[in-house]
């Protein structure tokens, strides 16, 4: 090949699926091509094109449409339109017009049999369905990472653990149980009786429960050691074991395999892997003294999230891990405000809502949280909670949590009510729904608490979910907001052009990503009356039912992460060259490859919006 | 459709004259005629990267060519051929061109390259930007090495790019009619310059989008395009 044609070659190697030739392949390439240029406003396939061939798009843009005008498809830089190869109807089914001076490579029909006998993984491009290749993206972006085989990511607890068990009985001896962990040169001692597990005994119980209490070395170890346990698995990732340990705020847990013990996983084993996590900075949010210390503690959020991203962690694994952390320091803040007012003069919950109730949280997220009461105050017992709340909201917002901009706040004495109130609040928006008060409340309809020490925050939950299961029109009004947000079909049509000026040449990964998916989540949690709040976990929930199946469930789960993903590591990029992070991605910094999985995702997300609008009719209220 | 006959009658002239060789083979394909539609026609778009602008004494240092039939390029006979040059290649010209005299030292004879060339080009229309310069090069060569110049009908880039903004009576600098200029103007890919091959393709995309915005469903004869 000459030399000069490699323009050509590395042009194709960069765009699916030639991507996945084999470079002497892709070098015979050019040679095999025929060049045309389309004017803007012509037809496509050109109509002195009588054989037929695959296009692949050089420069320019074109529409697609089908018999009846409707739009099916936009081509862009790198994109290779269907193919009228294996079928000739494809020819004369698709009506295209270069929406922009185009010019496109022909690859001849036998070329392309032979590219696709000869080279399966060329060849799945062509036979996979746009969900498909979405999910392949998926699993390739969570394979991918710089430290890949060593990260949290990819790593399972097994691997993490010490393979030799360290028990004992529960009678044992405090003492002999010391002198085992000191022999073992291990920070914790399973209990077991008839194989069966008891409990944990840590170096902290040592300390804490027998040394510092004065109890004697001689009582049994099952007075000291932790009795209820979390568990975890050892086919867990090291990951999930590591939210799971900084959700409980412990540093240890026993790992089972089909039921049984086999070890102890434990924080510093993580570490290894992991020096900057929330694990730790939960364990420093929980000793912090003041203010002060738990702002210093808070600047560290953007490392957690910086880091999970070099890790691959995806974006659902950095909202748990980045959640953890707010409600960490969001309790600690109820706890300081609590011991310098005192005791609360009756029960309350702390609710939260938004990103933050969703565990979907990024660094520098704002606040979204509310009071549920026991009862009435009195003006006296108002002004402690005005108070409490004033404390809380504020210190969120000094830890870089900012203050709501729609003052959903427990600071707003509108959103600090007893059970009653809050009943008639919910009964107004499903029972009286006015679109645009509902488009204010959407954020009370992600809702979790936070610090409910008497429980009541599940006689509301169930309240809520048994009106909007129960309500048509409520549901209705929510899907139709759901499906305000579009995705940007059109986007790949401007961003190809490079004239600039006229187009804003970014695209909101947020409000025309994520929250398309999140809307749709939530319609169908609240309407099936599921009280998961996680998006993926609402979509998990409703997955099979009557109005999402499976199949959808799951593509709206993959779009949500991919999308998500992408935002995550934008905004990490900013983090880490200390910009403050946003949701506006320029489309040249994404691969042609993400280009076209975003693209994809787009389309899956336009035609589940499309199913749930006609379910619910939400036209009739858009 | 006079100078057609003209043409077609000094062809036969000269054919008559020439010693057997690349140059007759040349000649022994009849011209393209203008009065035909410009997508009945094919060229070959060439480009020659050269020591300096004068034919008399500069020399041909690599050819770049890729042929269009009518309206389609057709990479397949794309070709790109250094020459091997008596002569030092001078500092500021290698600056331009890329091209050293150790590359040009694993070049082929003028004669063999130019031979290819010739049987690339016959039946064809030569299509080249600011074609004064591989025309003044290629007939330069030919009466050297083949005793004759070589018939040729020409489409130059650079003049239909200046016809058209004098038409619409539009001031221009000279960059605006350059190739990357106009490559860019009809949002086509920037191939690198300078290098003989890559800039035949430029010329021939550019040529592919003056026609097509010349062409408006009325009769485009190579007559209208010819320089």
């Amino acid at each position: 090949m000459d030399i000069e044609l490699i323009e050509i070659r590395d042009f194709l190697a960069s765009h699916p699926p030639f991507d996945n030739l084999p470079e002497a392949t892709l070098a015979t390439l050019p040679k095999r091509l025929t060049v045309r240029y389309l004017r803007r406003g012509s037809s496509f396939p050109p109509e002195d094109e009588k054989t037929p061939a695959l296009y692949i798009l050089r420069s320019g843009a074109i529409e697609l449409r089908d018999r009846s005008g409707d739009l099916i498809g936009k081509l862009a830089e790198g994109d290779t339109a269907p193919s009228a190869c294996d079928d000739r109807r494809i020819q004369h089914s698709i009506l295209g017009t270069a929406s922009e001076d185009t010019l496109v490579y022909l690859l001849p029909c036998e070329l392309l049999s032979k590219l696709r006998a000869e080279h399966p993984e060329f060849a799945a491009h062509f036979d996979q369905s746009v969900s498909e290749r979405l999910r392949r993206a998926l699993d390739s972006i969570k394979e991918r990472g710089p430290i890949s085989g060593t990260s949290l990511m990819t790593v399972r607890v097994r691997d993490l653990i010490n393979a030799h068990l360290v028990s004992a009985p529960p009678e044992t001896s405090i003492e002999q149980a010391a002198r085992i962990m000191s022999e073992g040169r291990c920070s914790s001692l399973i209990v077991m009786e008839e194989g069966q597990l008891r409990g944990l005994l840590t170096v902290r119980d040592l300390r804490d429960r027998c040394l510092a209490a004065g109890l004697s070395p001689q009582r049994p170890v099952s007075e000291i050691m932790t009795h209820t346990l979390h568990t975890t698995s050892a086919d867990t990732l090291g990951f999930q074991a590591l939210i799971t340990m900084s959700r409980l705020n412990v540093h240890h847990l026993p790992v089972l395999r089909d039921g049984a013990v086999i070890g102890v996983i434990s924080t510093s084993d993580l570490v290894r892997f992991q020096s900057a996590n929330a694990v730790y900075l939960v364990g420093d949010i929980h000793k912090a003294e003041d203010l002060k210390t738990l702002v210093a503690t808070a600047r560290k959020i953007p490392e957690v999230q910086i880091h999970l991203v070099a890790s691959s962690a995806t974006a659902d694994q950095v909202g748990q891990a980045i959640t953890a952390v707010t409600d960490a320091i969001n309790l600690r803040l109820l706890e300081l405000a609590e011991a310098e007012l005192g005791p609360p003069p009756f029960p309350y919950c702390w609710m939260v809502g938004g990103s933050q109730a969703r565990r979907e949280q990024s660094a520098h997220s704002d606040q979204d949280n509310a009071l549920l009461l026991a009862q009435t105050p009195t003006p006296e017992q108002a002004a402690y909670f005005q108070s409490l709340a004033t404390r809380v909201t504020d210190g969120m917002n000094a830890c870089g949590f900012i203050h709501c901009p729609g003052d959903v706040m427990a600071s707003n004495p509108q959103w600090r009510q007893p059970l009653a109130t809050w009943r008639q609040y919910f009964s107004d928006w499903i029972e009286r729904p006015q679109p645009q008060a509902l488009l204010n409340a959407s954020v009370f309809f992600d809702l979790r608490a936070l610090h409910d020490p008497e429980h009541l925050f599940p006689s509301l939950q169930r309240d809520i979910l048994r009106k909007t299961s129960e309500n048509r029109i409520f549901i209705a009004h929510m899907a139709a907001n759901a499906i305000k947000h579009r995705p940007p079909l059109g986007f790949f049509r401007n961003f190809v052009l490079v004239r600039g000026g006229e187009h804003d040449h970014s695209f909101d990964l947020k409000h025309r990503g994520t929250v398309p998916i999140i809307d749709m989540a939530r319609v169908h949690a609240l309407s099936a009356g599921i009280p998961d709040v996680n998006s993926l976990e609402r979509l998990q929930m409703v997955a099979g039912s009557a109005a999402l199946s499976r199949d959808g469930a799951a593509n709206l789960i993959d779009a949500l992460e991919f999308i998500g993903t992408l935002r995550v590591r934008h905004q990490a990029d900013q983090l880490r060259a200390d910009e403050p992070p946003d949701n506006f991605l320029a489309p040249d910094r994404l691969s042609a490859l993400e280009r076209g999985h975003l693209k994809d995702a787009f389309a899956l997300i336009a035609s589940l919006q499309e199913t749930l609008g006609q379910r619910y009719q939400a036209g009739r209220f858009a | 459709m006079k100078q057609d006959v003209l043409l077609e009658a000094r062809r036969r002239w000269i054919i008559y004259n020439l010693p057997f060789g690349p140059l007759r083979d040349c000649y022994a394909h009849p011209l393209p005629r203008s009065e035909r539609d410009y997508r009945d026609t094919d060229y070959l778009a060439l480009d020659l990267e050269t020591t300096g602008l004068y034919p008399a004494k500069d020399q041909i240092l690599s050819f770049g060519w890729v042929p269009i039939d009518g309206n389609r390029i057709r990479l397949e006979g794309a070709q790109h051929r250094l020459v091997r040059i008596d002569q030092a290649i001078s500092a500021d010209s290698a600056v331009i061109h890329q091209i050293t005299d150790d590359q040009s030292a694993r070049g082929e004879p003028l004669r063999e390259v130019l031979a290819d060339c010739l049987r690339a080009l016959g039946g064809r229309v030569l299509l080249a930007h600011h074609a004064r310069i591989e025309r003044g090069f290629l007939a330069a060569a030919c009466r050297q090495l083949f005793g004759n110049e070589p018939l040729l009908r020409v489409v130059d880039t650079l003049a239909l790019a200046r016809r058209s903004l004098e038409r619409r009576q539009q001031a221009y600098r000279p960059d605006d009619v350059r190739l990357h200029a106009l490559a860019r103007q009809y949002n086509l890919p920037q191939m690198p310059a300078h290098n003989a091959l890559s800039d035949a393709l430029n010329t021939a995309q550019v040529f592919l989008a003056q026609s097509a915005y010349l062409d408006t469903g009325k009769p485009l004869l190579l007559h209208d395009l010819l320089t």
